[in-house]
């Protein structure tokens, strides 16, 4: 009897909503070096998106971040300052760079 | 210094200096270093956590010894940050317009009850899944082998939504968005186009997963599923169906997920080729799930190597493994999928006979005859897409 009702239970719970209510994304604090220009990052980046995409994309070059800056701008159009631009990049390459320019 | 050695040394030298000059990009086998997080998102198990917001998570290697992947295992990938946390099933529609002779409003009750529900098992794959096997490191989330999943998938037939709707003749683009939002209004949504052409009767729009209601992070309550395909098509949250007869410029399409449009779909990280193509179809590809790297297993114990194949839905003719660096290779035991979009899970008994650092690698064939190459022979695009080298685990024989 209980295994027939642990079936019927079973069974039954694919027509209900697995989740009732609100679900909640928790916060994840990703670690982030504090450098110069950190709080160009802060200002710009973390509006869209969480400190885990810079941290996961690994050491790229100058030119790597500056375009990802840019296609921040152009694509998801993102309003920063062309001053910005530069901290940032600057920031970016020192902290998560590759030692190349190019 | 030995001679030998300074030969050595001489020629390693030189290399790096046609390296450099060069610079070809290589391949090698993805990290599989990264450990689940402590912290679970809503309706998951700890997963490899890239990101929160918008939410990235990559299932660990044990995910691949399982023909379907469990619903709280499976992987997420998100674009845009503001995704809706709460969604009313009763108040659910999604809407279907444009170039339609009638645009249609249909719920989520009559989605399931005024049409044919059908079922497709089939592999969701990102087309960056492996990206950080690229080198130099190619730009965007360095993902291990775990952005990909296979599960049952229940819903209805595209095909039978746009007849109801009824095509214009002229019709030729298909434009799917869903309900997630960015942090600016100007963003572009992330839409997805397809030709008319592309959209076969094996599309559907799903509400279920494995027997359950999709989970919030994979789409509630409705996604597009393209069997075949990397994942960036399928769009999630769907709530729009718009048809037209021209190409809209969108940057997820024209910008994003494309690779070389030359045949070796390849290029070098200083002369990257000037076109490029939508990723689309997915290679033939296999994942080892047990053993792990760094296990330690008994000598002359028994031991099953498990896995998952699969490819665009040709279907997996076989898996081979070879436990001796490649000099030898041996057929696994297969077991198909209900789809040929599905996983096909294959097992090996090994013994291992000798002691020290074994290499396990395994490689699948699918029913074309396309293997899968070397780690080192994939070649490399820009964007780190499509990565199907041979699997290879190592583990040490005590």
């Amino acid at each position: 009897m209980k295994k027939l009702l642990l079936l019927t239970l079973l069974t039954y719970t694919s027509l209900f909503a697995q989740v009732k209510g609100e679900v909640a994304v928790p916060y994840i604090s990703y670690e982030i070096k504090m450098g110069k220009g950190f709080e160009a990052i802060q200002a710009n980046c973390l509006m869209c998106h969480s400190f885990g995409y810079v941290t996961n994309q690994g050491p790229q070059s100058r030119d790597f971040w500056h375009k990802k800056v840019m296609k921040m701008i152009t694509h998801f159009k993102a309003p920063m300052s062309n001053e910005d631009v530069e901290t940032t990049t600057n920031y970016l390459f020192e902290h998560y760079g590759n030692g190349k320019l190019k | 210094m030995q001679r030998r050695d300074f030969l050595k040394t001489s020629i390693a030298a030189s290399a790096a200096i046609v390296g450099t000059s060069l610079s070809a990009g290589t391949t090698h086998q993805p990290n599989d270093t990264r450990e689940v997080s402590k912290m679970a998102f809503p309706e998951k198990r700890p997963l490899i956590t890239y990101s929160d917001r918008p939410p990235l998570l990559e299932s660990p290697r044990s995910t691949f010894t399982k023909q379907l992947t469990p619903n709280d295992e499976f992987f997420v990938r998100w674009h845009l940050p503001d995704i809706p946390t709460y969604i009313d099933p009763d108040a659910y529609t999604i809407h279907i317009d444009g170039l339609v002779k009638k645009e249609l409003h249909i719920s989520l009750k009559e989605l399931k009850h005024d049409f044919e529900q059908v079922e497709v098992e089939a592999v969701l794959q990102c087309g960056g899944n492996s990206r950080s096997a690229f080198d130099p490191i190619a730009g965007g989330i360095q993902w291990g082998s775990g952005a990909m999943g296979s599960a049952v998938w229940k819903g209805v037939r595209l095909s039978d939504i746009l007849n109801r709707a009824g095509l214009h003749k002229d019709a030729k683009y298909i434009g799917f968005n869903g309900k997630d939002n960015a942090a600016y209004y100007e963003t572009p949504n992330f839409v997805r186009e397809l030709e008319v052409e592309e959209l076969n009767d094996h599309v559907i729009i799903a509400y279920e997963m494995n027997g359950e209601d999709l989970p919030y992070l994979n789409g509630y309550p409705l996604r597009l599923v393209i069997p075949g395909y990397y994942s960036d098509s399928w769009v999630k949250m769907l709530s729009n169906i718009t048809v037209t007869n021209k190409y809209k410029s969108l940057f997820f399409m024209d910008v994003a997920y494309r690779v070389p449009d030359n045949e070796c779909e390849c290029e070098t990280p200083e002369e990257k080729f000037k076109t490029t193509k939508p990723i689309t179809t997915m290679n033939v590809k296999s994942v080892i799930g047990y053993p792990e790297n760094g296990m330690k297993v008994y000598h002359n114990s028994h031991i099953v190597i498990r896995g998952v194949a699969f490819d665009d839905g040709h279907g997996i003719k076989a898996v081979m493994v070879s436990t001796d660096d490649g000099k030898t290779w041996e057929e696994a035991i297969l077991k198909k999928g209900s789809s040929r979009y599905a996983y096909t899970a294959f097992r090996f008994a090994y013994k291992p006979e000798k002691y020290g650092k074994v290499n396990i690698m395994a490689k699948a064939i699918d029913r074309l005859g396309n293997e899968q190459p070397l780690a080192k022979d994939v070649k490399w695009n820009h964007g780190g897409y499509k990565y199907n080298g041979i699997d290879t685990v190592q583990v040490e024989v005590i």
